[in-house]
């Protein structure tokens, strides 16, 4: 199994390890619930480190990533983040990711770590003759996202001071330890908070510093488990649940990211294109757990007696205190504060399906 | 703790005491240490029986669902009901208070021979 640059600080923390995407992680440093509680209200430290880096560079970039995602990359100006799907031939998606531009014909696409290789692939795979070179570089760097009311305040004290700090859904390049790092405004809670790309040699040296100088501001590392909650609580899609190479972005809910008057070619946009018209029957929703029951990755969801769909995640809520949950129905007509039903060890428990805002969300802005 | 003494406990990390004529049935600190922060507890109806190694209830943690199984055959006498309410309650690893189910049993004997002691148990759990 791999490990990142950090395993030593985990382990010196008493994390708990787990095998996530092939990477041994720590999936909870104290508790859960501690931790999820603590981001919300503080702020938290993540190692995600074993995210993908990949930058694309050359003159045709731009036209390059215009044909892989349903997201019209001409918009986005220097310096700032767009939210894509790369897309298949059947619109199905390879895998969600950012897209940074950091200047013209050079951009950063962060990706995810159980997708990277399937990535780097298709990258390659749809390059043909676009004049851009396309570099893997998750070998050389790390990351860590700083999470929380508090992160710009801890930002501020190991010495980006709020003024200089990139703005929501930006990135800009800054010094720290006397190394160059890249620090975007973006993350994976539904707080304010950073996402920190440096290289693997400064990375410790950088989690401690993080962690010391939030120490004041009630700063705690943060595991896998709470990142599954919060981003869960946030109504964020995880690829491997929510996403996969046979859900199209249209029926994963994510037709607000799409830009609909896109002129350009991409891969699967007739299909994307004729879902975003017509509508599909295959439809993400969100529920909340009426009955005393949790439901579960892959539990079947039940409308007037008849298996409609599945839940792809589920847990308890720990800032509402209620068990709430994402998942596919293959019913056009049910709605928002509708009853489902769960199949939870043979049996059925009541959900509402409801909107996906579980709690009210910090991260956005400009 | 005096519990741990007297307590056999089942591969399946469920453990069984004897009180008076009944038996009391929990979870071992390794499994609670192991589940993590515990959010959900579902147990037997008093009255109803299993034999060993049948389900009778489900404990989930923040992560996941466990099944629990009878480590003895046997016929529920009453439940630890404050679970039910406050299953975080299991996280604080009281062996004597935090039992889930408490049974009596016919089969003990013959059903108990492949327990471990707890100390065994332990070795052979980490």
């Amino acid at each position: 199994m791999a490990k990142t640059f950090l395993y030593n600080n985990h382990i010196k923390l008493g994390a708990k390890m787990v095998d996530f995407a092939g990477w041994e992680m720590p999936v909870q440093y104290t508790s859960i619930i501690e931790e999820h509680n603590n981001v919300r209200n503080n702020a938290g430290l993540f190692d995600v480190s074993h995210m993908g880096e990949i930058f694309v560079t050359g003159k045709e970039s731009l036209t390059f990533l215009q044909i892989l995602v349903p997201q019209d990359v001409e918009k986005l100006i220097d310096k700032k983040a767009l939210y894509c799907q790369f897309t298949n031939e059947k619109g199905g998606i390879v895998d969600d990711l950012l897209i940074y531009k950091l200047k013209e014909n050079n951009y950063l696409l962060i990706v995810n770590a159980s997708r990277l290789e399937a990535d780097y692939e298709w990258l390659i795979k749809n390059k043909s003759n676009y004049d851009v070179r396309i570099d893997n570089k998750s070998d050389i760097y790390s990351m860590v996202a700083l999470q929380g009311p508090k992160a710009s305040d801890i930002l501020s004290e190991i010495g980006i001071k709020k003024e200089n700090q990139p703005k929501t859904f930006h990135i800009d390049e800054y010094k720290l330890l006397n190394e160059d790092v890249f620090i975007s405004r973006t993350g994976y809670t539904g707080e304010d908070g950073f996402e920190i790309i440096i290289k693997n040699e400064k990375v410790s040296e950088l989690w401690e510093l993080i962690l010391e100088k939030g120490k004041p501001y009630g700063i705690m590392p943060i595991g896998l488990g709470a990142r599954d909650t919060l981003r869960l609580e946030a109504a964020m899609s995880l690829y491997g649940n929510e996403l996969n190479e046979n859900t199209t972005p249209v029926e994963a809910g994510l037709t607000w990211t799409i830009d609909k008057d896109k002129k350009q070619n991409y891969i699967g946009k007739n299909i994307i294109q004729n879902q975003l018209q017509a509508g599909t029957d295959k439809r993400l929703i969100a529920f909340k757990m009426t009955d005393k029951a949790i439901a579960r990755h892959e539990y079947p969801i039940y409308s007037d007696s008849k298996e409609i769909g599945y839940v792809t995640s589920g847990c308890i809520a720990p800032t509402i205190g209620q068990n709430i949950g994402l998942g596919y129905i293959n019913n056009k007509n049910l709605k928002i504060n509708d009853t489902i039903q769960i199949m939870i060890r043979n049996k059925l428990y009541n959900a509402q399906i409801t909107d996906k805002n579980f709690i009210k969300k910090h991260n956005k802005g400009n | 703790m005096a519990v741990k003494d007297n307590i056999l406990c089942s591969k399946s990390h469920e453990y069984i005491y004897q009180e008076g004529s009944n038996y009391f049935i929990g979870l071992t600190d390794y499994a609670i240490e192991q589940l993590g922060d515990i959010v959900f507890v579902e147990l037997p109806e008093v009255g109803s029986s299993y034999t060993k190694g049948e389900i009778f209830g489900t404990i989930e943690s923040v992560k996941a669902a466990s099944e629990i199984y009878m480590p003895v055959g046997g016929t529920i006498v009453e439940i630890n009901e404050q679970l039910i309410e406050k299953p975080e309650l299991l996280n604080e690893n009281e062996f004597d208070e935090m039992w889930l189910i408490k049974i009596s049993s016919n089969t003990y004997e013959e059903d108990s021979a492949d327990l471990l002691n707890y100390d065994t148990y332990k070795e052979e759990a980490e």
